[in-house]
């Protein structure tokens, strides 16, 4: 399977220090990847370096064959991007929304890709509600029917599931699963929900201080952490705590 | 794997449906705040009654024979004139704004949308905002003041083609002060046209201005296209010396300021101020 995304030696210095320090990333066609670590780890300033949104001091990005910054439209039309904290556009109307959304995504039916969307995360009725009218829980919803109408290559969620309830991120959870198993579609998924994540991801990143402190699948790297399970590994991480040993990532 | 993927429309008509979704979106927002349309129709309104009053009571004191009268044509002119330069910049100033506002600007940057496609969108709704203000000023010199600024002829269109390109120039540095400075650069949308339109030779030429103050004016180049315009009242030709002037400092604004936001931009990448709307 071909790399959707390859980032390497991606470093990101702010004043307060390095908030990102060498961190190489590969997602291949339909892998399911969760980026995890403390807060200040640095996954949001590795998201964001992705997807082309700030600049990395040194490192490159390439997305679908696309090389940023100079690729950055076309690799773009190839990823779908939602987080729990985005909001939406309060004079909206859903469908007026992912209908825009749909055509910045240069879809021929963004209409038609809309109410499938909504379909496939049994949202159907919201389509003709205001952003306004919506829970926290409904608008991140939207926010992932909008990032995924485009059959995109690569889907890269921040926080998805941090406003909704079991019911909805078990809708959330299938919706994605089954995006992935029909389209190929990778995820790149971001989460402090660790027993989610464990259903989710095949495979985790954690990073620790701006670098991967490991790499490869939940159970494999809580066994090599000497822990039962992810959150032990992430409580064990946020402490502050060295690993017994640098944890190469499973993958070459 | 099988399904299907969604449809695309080919590369060439993406741009221009990437443009229209932006300028699409933009209506929904003047829909749906009805107090957006104050800048399209009451400021217009406002500001034609008080410089057509201030004029009409000049030419009053100044007797029926005085220059005093050709005063209140230049300052109903220039009104009109000069909404094309502010509806123009505020439209795409306050445009951009919107999309900080809502934070939707993370969004649309993970988007294949280029910044200049969102610019443009904006424009190209705002030139609707900008026939709604200008239709509104022309029709208040009309109504009020028995001016009717379309008397002036054709010539009066290179001249506002010219003032809206330097509307856009001017949107153009007040979006990169904003992409550096956060929402707090935001009053600068509105204080700068205060600047502008005292030195800019809205209705006076620059020998009216201080001493001081004449060499900034006489390098803005709304000071030529208005001189253009009062050349126009007065009756006479199209001065194309004044216009060329007009029209070629314009260019270089604008490239200077397409400069500026592409600076500004690198800067806003390049710090991550993006998290400042996220």
């Amino acid at each position: 399977m071909s790399d959707v995304l390859r980032a390497r030696g991606l470093v990101k210095a702010y004043r307060r220090g390095r908030a990102v320090d060498g961190v190489d990333l590969t997602v291949r066609q339909g892998e399911r990847v969760a980026l995890l670590g403390p807060n200040g780890a640095g996954k949001t300033t590795t998201l964001l370096m992705c997807l082309g949104v700030v600049e990395p001091d040194a490192g490159t990005v390439e997305i679908a064959g696309h090389r940023l910054p100079k690729g950055r439209s076309a690799a773009m039309a190839n990823v779908g991007f939602a987080a729990g904290y985005l909001p939406l556009p309060e004079r909206l109307r859903v469908r007026e929304y992912l209908r825009m959304f749909g055509q910045l995504y240069g879809l021929a039916d963004p209409d038609g890709q809309a109410v499938r969307g909504l379909e496939r995360f049994g949202i159907a009725r919201l389509a003709q509600a205001m952003g306004t009218e919506l829970s926290s829980g409904q608008k991140t919803l939207i926010g992932i029917v909008k990032s995924t109408m485009h059959d995109p290559d690569l889907l890269v969620l921040d926080e998805p599931t941090a406003s909704l309830d079991p019911d909805v991120a078990l809708r959330v959870r299938t919706g994605l699963a089954d995006l992935c198993q029909e389209r190929g579609t990778a995820l790149l998924v971001t989460s402090h929900n660790m027993v989610e994540v464990e259903r989710i991801a095949e495979r985790v990143v954690f990073l620790s201080d701006g670098r991967v402190v490991a790499d490869g699948p939940p159970a494999e790297v809580a066994a090599r952490f000497g822990r039962d399970d992810l959150e032990a590994v992430f409580l064990h991480l946020a402490a502050g705590r060295q690993a017994p040993e640098h944890v190469e990532g499973a993958r070459p | 794997m099988t399904a299907t993927r969604a449809l695309r429309v080919p590369v060439g008509r993406a741009r221009w449906l990437r443009i229209s979704a932006v300028a699409r979106r933009h209506a929904y927002v003047l829909r749906r705040s009805p107090h957006r349309l104050f800048d399209v129709t009451v400021w217009p309104i406002v500001d034609t009654v008080l410089f057509g009053s201030l004029g009409v009571f000049f030419a009053r004191q100044g007797g029926p024979s005085s220059a005093a009268q050709a005063g209140v044509a230049y300052l109903l002119s220039g009104i009109v004139l000069w909404h094309v330069v502010y509806q123009a910049q505020i439209a795409v100033s306050t445009g951009f704004m919107e999309e900080t506002w809502s934070r939707n600007l993370l969004s649309l940057m993970v988007t294949p949308l280029k910044e200049l496609e969102l610019v443009a969108g904006i424009a190209v709704f705002g030139l609707v905002k900008l026939v709604l203000g200008v239709g509104v000023v022309t029709l208040a010199a009309f109504a009020l003041y028995a001016f009717d600024v379309t008397a002036l002829g054709l010539g009066l269109l290179p001249v506002a083609a010219v003032l809206l390109m330097g509307g856009w120039a001017i949107a153009l540095v007040v979006i990169g002060l904003i992409l550096r400075y956060g929402n707090g650069a935001e009053a600068l949308a509105w204080g700068i046209m205060f600047v502008v339109m005292p030195l800019g030779g809205v209705f006076y030429p620059v020998e009216a201005l201080p001493a001081a103050a004449r060499p900034i004016s006489e390098v803005l180049p709304t000071t030529h296209a208005f001189a253009a315009g009062r050349s126009l009242v007065d009756g006479g030709p199209m001065p194309w010396g004044e216009l060329g002037l007009a029209a070629a400092g314009t260019l270089v604004a604008t490239l200077a300021a397409l400069g500026f936001l592409a600076w500004m931009l690198r800067l806003f990448r390049r710090r991550g101020y993006i998290t400042r709307y996220s």
